[in-house]
């Protein structure tokens, strides 16, 4: 264990010059997939990371969540190294919500959410029965995501929007401080990422949690992160508030194609276009 | 600790004291899972108990209850009656064996299925058994050290082929994403046939008489075991489901994917060496006994799947017992349909589970291919 203490004011989630790249080390540290990143996530905020296909954002987040361990650089938990913590340890206060939620096998919602009280178990042996407290906390987090309704369905039979709701309250299960969102609002249509998009502003707001989520979607970021990281290549370019980060020519630079930036006619937040 | 986040709310409504009606009937309860369990081993013994009659010398039930309650070490004229004898040497071995042979092979074929988040994977179809007949070929037609300490060597070998057999799939599961149920397949394929060729091949190596009880072993059956022999084996057994069932929890996890299920605290690389290693120990040891069965690893977890749910803290003890019944019933089946001759209890399950396989591979393809 680490000699150093949790202070209120350690941020959530610090990384400091990371450096990651996929197989042997010094292949990875040749042609890395995010360069020498460094970031602080500070307690309460939601942070939007943007970036092109392939520029590193999902890696990111599975740094964030320890999925992926980079091969240069500290992650910082709490004030923490990352490695002071067991892996129930960290799934207790930090939640994941991966892209790719497909899944095979008929358990009901009701199941994938209790699913969300694993890390609280202490014992990791034997059938661990959930105890009526770990229900009461599925229940709830099942009802701030309307999904109770739900409870008897298998996860299999459910439309995409029902399934994602679902797994992001068996995040909420978990009773995270910090919630790590994989593109929450892909491949659902508009109604189903409005809906997404609210809640997630919603929990951050009324509960106080911090939010971290990677988006194609630049409109829906600018509308509901506080602050935004943009990602090129695997370096940030930028990290700040939606009208420092959507503004034209940093947005032509990553993308490489031209932009129109206007403002949000309710929120006068910054909005992307494309040009005719 | 710091307290959660959500239980320090004031302002969020009280958590509900009992649980609700929804979570009652949608999830899994000790209580629910005493009753299915015990239910489906009632139901194990009565089958038990009745494939005891069947065979070349039909012994009426009545009887068959007689014979049991006199225990295995009756004394006097008992001792040599020819019923006390059929029953308690050849068929109560025989039966004792279909039934574990079958549980374990169910319960492996439910936790490969998880792991390789894939509800269609089986021992046999995807290669872990031709593995573990390798191994075992390897022991015998080399005669490498036969016995250790009384205890045959031969699970040892069967156990390392199937652990490589199963590092191999799992590679080719994760290298293409594991969905995809036809690379699964594919490398079944490749591998049963690279597996069989080996095994061929050792056996031209070997003397004509040691060849044929090898043909005769690979295609699946429970003939002529006695008494020390299954003990054995159900210490070996007893040990690997043991193991796969204080996983269970986290092989739930395990199907939502390796990530999703390291970032809700499962450590996964400590559960997958657990479960490769009691996977390949209940293959090897299943496969060093009794040869190649297949299907029952694939038809028995689907079917329990579909009545009693996926969670694996009941499906793999209820998947267990319905496997050690449907074998007990094929092998029965393969003892007395051509008696005195015998149909190798592989036929059968394949006969039976091959078609049903066919039928959920194209019922299913939509979801289960990616």
């Amino acid at each position: 264990m680490s000699q150093r203490q949790e202070t209120p004011s350690s941020p959530p989630l610090k990384l400091a010059g990371v450096t990651f790249g996929f197989g042997r080390r010094e292949a990875a540290v040749q042609s890395p997939v995010l360069k020498n990143v460094s970031l602080t996530i500070a307690a309460g905020e939601v942070l939007g990371i943007l970036g092109p296909n392939g520029s590193g954002k999902s890696t990111l987040l599975k740094i964030l969540m320890r999925i992926l361990a980079p091969q240069l650089g500290t992650v910082e938990w709490f004030g923490q190294p990352h490695d002071a913590f067991s892996q129930s340890g960290i799934s207790r206060r930090v939640a994941f919500v991966p892209q790719e939620t497909q899944q095979a096998f008929p358990f009901t919602i009701s199941e994938m959410v209790l699913m969300g009280r694993y890390p609280h178990h202490t014992r990791t042996w034997g059938l661990g029965w959930e105890s009526p407290q770990d229900r009461a906390v599925a229940m709830r987090a099942m009802d701030d995501l309307g999904v109770s309704h739900l409870g008897t369905r298998l996860i299999t039979n459910v439309s995409g929007g029902e399934r994602q709701r679902a797994v992001i309250a068996r995040a909420l299960a978990q009773e995270p401080e910090v919630l790590l969102l994989d593109e929450p609002t892909a491949f659902l249509d508009l109604h189903h990422q409005l809906e997404i998009a609210r809640i997630i502003r919603r929990l951050n707001r009324e509960r106080g949690l911090t939010v971290v989520l990677v988006s194609h979607d630049l409109n829906l970021a600018s509308q509901y992160c506080d602050r935004l990281l943009l990602l090129r290549e695997g370096e940030i370019v930028t990290v700040g508030t939606p009208q420092d980060v959507i503004a034209g020519e940093s947005l032509e630079r990553v993308y490489g194609c031209p932009v129109l930036v206007d403002q949000h006619p309710q929120s006068g937040r910054p909005r992307v276009t494309l040009p005719v | 600790m710091p307290v959660p986040t959500f239980l320090s709310r004031p302002d969020l409504p009280p958590l509900p004291e009992k649980a609700q009606p929804v979570q009652a009937v949608a999830t899994l309860s000790p209580i629910k899972w005493l009753g299915v369990s015990g239910g489906l081993g009632t139901l194990a013994f009565l089958t038990f108990a009745a494939c005891l009659g069947f065979g070349t010398e039909a012994i009426s039930f009545p009887r068959v209850a007689a014979l049991l309650a006199q225990g295995p070490f009756a004394e006097g004229a008992m001792q040599n009656a020819p019923h006390y004898i059929i029953l308690w040497q050849v068929r109560v071995p025989r039966v004792l064996l279909a039934f574990m042979v079958g549980g374990s092979l169910a319960a492996v074929g439910a936790s490969l299925q998880a792991l390789l988040r894939n509800p269609l994977a089986d021992p046999y179809v995807i290669g872990i058994s031709s593995g573990a007949a390798l191994g075992a070929a390897v022991a015998v037609l080399f005669g490498i050290g036969l016995s250790v300490l009384g205890l045959s060597i031969l699970p040892f070998y069967a156990f390392l082929g199937a652990l490589l057999a199963l590092l191999i799939v799992y590679r080719i599961a994760v290298s293409y994403g594991s969905f995809s149920i036809h690379t699964l397949l594919l490398g079944g394929v490749v591998l049963n046939a690279i597996f069989s060729a080996l095994i061929l091949f050792l056996t031209t190596l070997a003397d004509p008489y040691k060849a044929s009880g090898m043909y005769a072993w690979l295609m699946g059956s429970l003939t002529g075991p006695d008494f020390a022999t299954v003990l054995v084996l159900a210490v070996y057994l007893l040990l690997g489901v043991a193991v796969l069932v204080s996983q269970a929890s986290a092989l739930n996890l395990l199907t939502l994917g390796e990530e999703a299920a390291r970032s809700l605290g499962v450590e996964v690389e400590r559960v997958k060496r657990v479960l490769f290693a009691a996977s390949a120990l209940l293959t090897g040891s299943v496969v060093a006994f009794s040869g190649l069965i297949g299907f029952v690893g694939l038809i028995v977890p689907h079917a329990v799947r579909l009545v009693f749910g996926a969670d694996h803290r009941l499906l793999l003890i209820a998947s267990g017992m319905v496997g050690g019944i449907f074998l007990m019933l094929a092998d029965t089946l393969a003892r007395t349909l051509l008696s005195p001759t015998e149909i190798p209890v592989g036929v059968v399950t394949a006969l039976a589970g091959g078609p049903v396989f066919l039928y959920l591979l194209v019922r299913q393809r939509r979801r289960i291919v990616a």
